[in-house]
């Protein structure tokens, strides 16, 4: 199918953006905020969001087709790992989780409609109404399309004229999403714009920041340094810098036949978009004293990162990616000859999969892709210590251990400064309540209005 | 223990010389190709096979860490036929190990990797021999490349080893200046870069004097304006002309003090720049071609007398992209594509697949250096680079940030 040119994504690549092209996307966003969705119910938002999500999931809905023929040409994916990371993400996408979203945000369905109040606010005579901005700017990183989607989700329902800046050449899955909104409510599409071009660009950067209340950004904490000193004091901005996330593998997790379950959900937030997001594992810690060792650990991990290669394959990769992959691996295979405490198992003749184990506890920074560390430690504590240079950084923890465990080790990993504490294999696929970096999803982009009765 | 290697040695400088004089002796200026001529002799695969087989074997024999390295991958002199085979061990490795054949009370002179984020730095080990076959190498290339044209002039090709007799090699009858914008080698003893600047020095005869950069406090190296722009305006007030040598971020940094002056020299004609290595958050980062736009708008020099070098501390030899003119050297179809000597040999590795690339395709530069004869001759980089022929067009350093942990120095 070819999509019509809704977006400013949309236009061949030989367009050039100009400050006024942004300018006036800016004001017709705006314009047709005010007339299709400022007064717009959250229900009825909820009925379409969720609908769109349906008709994605939907095997023969064009646009889906669309994202899964010519997402691997496009984003590098292959279709096995966009169909997965495409499906995770429309699964949650459900009436019921909507609402239950803007309960745990807002304390109320109905706090975006009007003046609202729950029993307790009730006893205390007080009712309150939240609104979003009104023109919301989504600046995305663009290494996976899944934060670009859900910030369009959340500005919808704070009903917010949205413009998503992507990084160049990572638009099209939230083209694609755009497309799906345009086609089911063009209204709603309307409030929507979707444009991509190489961050730091001052003029077209300047033209879109001069009109927007509200930046939310993801990238590098340079970026989102650079982004913060160009935005005006009024602007609100919200940045999520670099996280990141590892595996903790307890021993009792590691009982009887287990150990082959558990590698199998290690290797599915690896593979998982490539391992490219911040929820994504660099390091898998095994505790000491299981079924079976780290070092063992890491050897079945590569059995099944082989196995999954075959099934859902990591994709081509640019020669600098691939470059980065065949330098660390040369690094390790020399130490490994020389020690017995490093390991190395990876993919022949490509560079598709790379298993790296160390007797030595320290966290390292992968360069992902599907290239991860598998480290010994005698218990959570020893884990975190290794960990320490990553700490107050670190997103996401994917468990594997015995259900009465399970509180006491997310209990010391929130005091320690985790912020999302899930089961291993669901690492890269956050439920749509997840907060971001520990942030309040809806509450961060609202202003309340308190009203004290009397 | 070393004698074979020393012997090695010996014949690679002995045909290094020759390589400098034979095929063109007296004549050597009318010879406007050092890239055919030297298709004539290591170019060919038949020549160097037998030679690079003879290091490997010595290598393995003599290189512990190597052996191990490639033991693990199964690799022996027995099993290699071919030296494209023989096992490359990756930059980060001259970090982790004593990648030397040379026992530890012979290791006088110790190059280290520059760069001001590194943890520790690469470590390649020399003795007087093994300095003695990187001096011939460096020079042999570096004066092919950026002074054949002085031949003319009445310079004599360097039929003397390096070392010997420096002012033999200089421009005798002709007045003319050095500028180096690196410190001198007292204050970075661990820089091979300096030290071949120092080489380059003794041979053209000029003074210590020469080296116009200083240690700052931090240890990063910074450019003496004071004495450069005096260097500067000698030579054209003498009309003599200048041989300026630095790193890339050091002439952003001599540009960036001319161009706060409002600075415009025009230096004298045949004066030359020889520029290297990247910008390692010294200074800003500039494209190569601004840079030389800048050169050429500050100091008057133009774009044919601007030689890049491609080099770093766990080789011997260099590759330069270019020369001035009337060597007339350049990679045929190519407009600067950098070239190792022939008894060096880069292969430009995929790093997906870990074979050659096809022509104009990128990968990873591999180096098979048989001037390294006393550490590794096959090492892997971590630059990428397009295959141009035999040479290849820079790229620049795969984004790579070194793995922390414990040395394997200690185990």
């Amino acid at each position: 199918m070819n999509l019509p040119n809704y977006f400013l994504a949309d236009l061949p690549p030989e367009a050039t953006l100009t400050a006024a092209m942004i300018g006036e996307a800016c004001q017709t966003l705006k314009r047709n905020r005010e007339q299709y969705v400022a007064k717009r119910s959250t229900q009825s938002l909820v009925n379409t969001i969720a609908g769109v999500a349906e008709t994605w999931l939907q095997p023969e809905f064009p646009i889906r087709k669309l994202a899964l023929d010519n997402g691997p040409r496009e984003t590098r994916f292959s279709r096995a790992t966009i169909t997965t990371g495409l499906d995770n993400f429309f699964k949650q996408l459900t009436e019921e989780n909507l609402n239950a979203l803007l309960v745990q945000e807002l304390g109320h369905p109905q706090r975006l409609d009007a003046m609202a109040a729950n029993s307790a606010e009730q006893k205390l005579n007080r009712a309150t109404m939240a609104s979003g901005p009104e023109f919301l700017v989504h600046i995305a990183a663009g290494n996976i399309p899944n934060p670009a989607l859900m910030s369009i989700v959340l500005g919808l329902l704070v009903r917010s004229a949205q413009f998503v800046k992507c990084a160049s050449g990572t638009s099209f899955l939230s083209r694609l999403f755009a497309h799906s909104i345009y086609e089911a409510d063009p209204k709603l599409g309307a409030c929507l714009e979707i444009a991509e071009w190489r961050g730091g660009h001052a003029v077209l950067e300047g033209a879109l920041f001069a009109e927007t209340d509200c930046v939310t950004a993801t990238g590098s904490d340079e970026t989102l340094a650079a982004i913060r000193a160009k935005l005006p004091l009024k602007t609100r901005f919200l940045g999520y810098g670099h996280r990141v996330s590892f595996g903790c593998v307890t021993s009792g997790a590691l009982a009887g036949f287990n150990a082959k379950k558990v590698v199998a959900r290690a290797a599915t937030d690896i593979v998982a978009w490539n391992q490219l997001g911040c929820l994504s594992p660099h390091v898998i810690y095994v505790e000491h004293g299981g079924g079976v060792s780290a070092e063992h650990f890491a050897e079945m991990l590569a059995d099944e990162l082989k196995r999954r290669e075959e099934v859902e394959p990591r994709g081509e990769l640019s020669t600098e990616h691939a470059a980065a992959i065949a330098s660390r691996r040369g690094f390790y295979e020399v130490r490994a000859a020389h020690s017995p405490d490093t390991r190395m198992w990876c993919s022949k003749n490509s560079t598709a999969w790379t298993v790296v184990y160390e007797a030595d506890g320290r966290f390292q920074t992968s360069c992902l892709n599907r290239f991860v560390y598998v480290k010994g430690a005698s218990d959570l504590t020893n884990m975190l210590h290794g960990a320490d240079s990553v700490r107050g950084k670190v997103s996401t923890v994917g468990l594997a251990a015995p259900e009465d465990k399970v509180e006491e080790l997310a209990t010391q990993l929130a005091r320690w400064g985790v912020t999302r504490v899930c089961p291993l294999g669901q690492m890269q696929n956050p439920p749509l309540l997840w907060r971001h970096d520990g942030r309040p999803a809806l509450g961060d982009l609202v202003t309340w209005t308190d009203w004290e009765q009397s | 223990m070393t004698s074979e290697l020393s012997n090695f040695a010996a014949r690679l400088r002995e045909f290094i010389h020759s390589e400098g004089r034979a095929p063109r002796g007296p004549d050597f200026q009318i010879q406007n190709d050092i890239g055919d001529s030297c298709n004539s002799s290591l170019r060919d695969d038949g020549r160097l096979n037998p030679l690079a087989l003879e290091l490997f074997a010595l290598q393995f024999a003599h290189n512990t860490a190597y052996r191990k390295i490639c033991e693990a991958r199964g690799v022996s002199p027995k099993t290699v036929k071919h030296w494209t085979r023989i096992p490359a061990v990756p930059t980060s490795a001259f970090k982790e190990l004593d990648l030397t054949c040379l026992p530890p009370h012979q290791r006088a002179t110790v190059f280290h990797s520059s760069g001001t984020t590194e943890q520790r730095p690469s470590r390649h080990f020399h003795n007087a021999e093994s300095l003695a076959v990187y001096e011939t190498s460096l020079w042999s290339w570096f004066r092919i490349h950026l002074l054949s044209d002085k031949l003319k002039l009445g310079l004599q090709p360097s039929a003397t080893p390096v070392g010997v007799q420096a002012s033999a090699c200089g421009f005798p009858g002709e007045e003319h200046e050095l500028a180096i914008l690196t410190p001198p080698p007292i204050r970075v003893p661990h820089s091979s870069l300096v030290h071949m600047f120092d080489v380059v020095r003794r041979e053209l005869g000029a003074p210590d004097s020469s080296f116009m950069g200083e240690l700052t406090g931090d240890g990063s190296w910074a450019v003496n304006f004071q004495a450069a722009a005096a260097a500067l305006r000698r030579a054209c007030k003498r009309q003599s002309p200048l041989v300026l040598l630095g790193t890339a971020f050091s002439f952003v940094h001599l540009l960036d003090s001319l161009a706060e002056q409002n600075v415009h020299l025009q230096l004298p004609a045949r004066s030359r720049v020889m520029e290297t290595g990247g910008y390692k958050g010294r200074s800003r980062r500039l494209p190569k071609a601004e840079l030389h736009a800048l050169i050429t708008q500050h100091l008057g020099v133009p774009p044919s007398h601007i030689v890049c070098e491609y080099g770093m501390s766990e080789l011997s030899s260099q590759a330069y992209d270019g020369a001035i003119p009337s060597s007339g050297f350049r990679v045929p179809g190519s407009g600067s594509a950098f070239r190792f000597p022939c008894w060096a040999r880069a292969q430009i590795i995929s790093p997906e697949t870990g074979h050659e690339v096809a022509e104009r395709e990128t990968g990873l530069i591999c180096v098979f250096d048989l001037a390294n004869v006393f550490s590794v001759m096959a090492v892997q980089t971590e630059d990428l680079a397009a295959r141009r022929a035999d040479g290849f067009d820079l790229i620049g350093r795969a984004e790579h940030v070194e793995p922390r942990g414990c040395s394997l120095m200690v185990a």
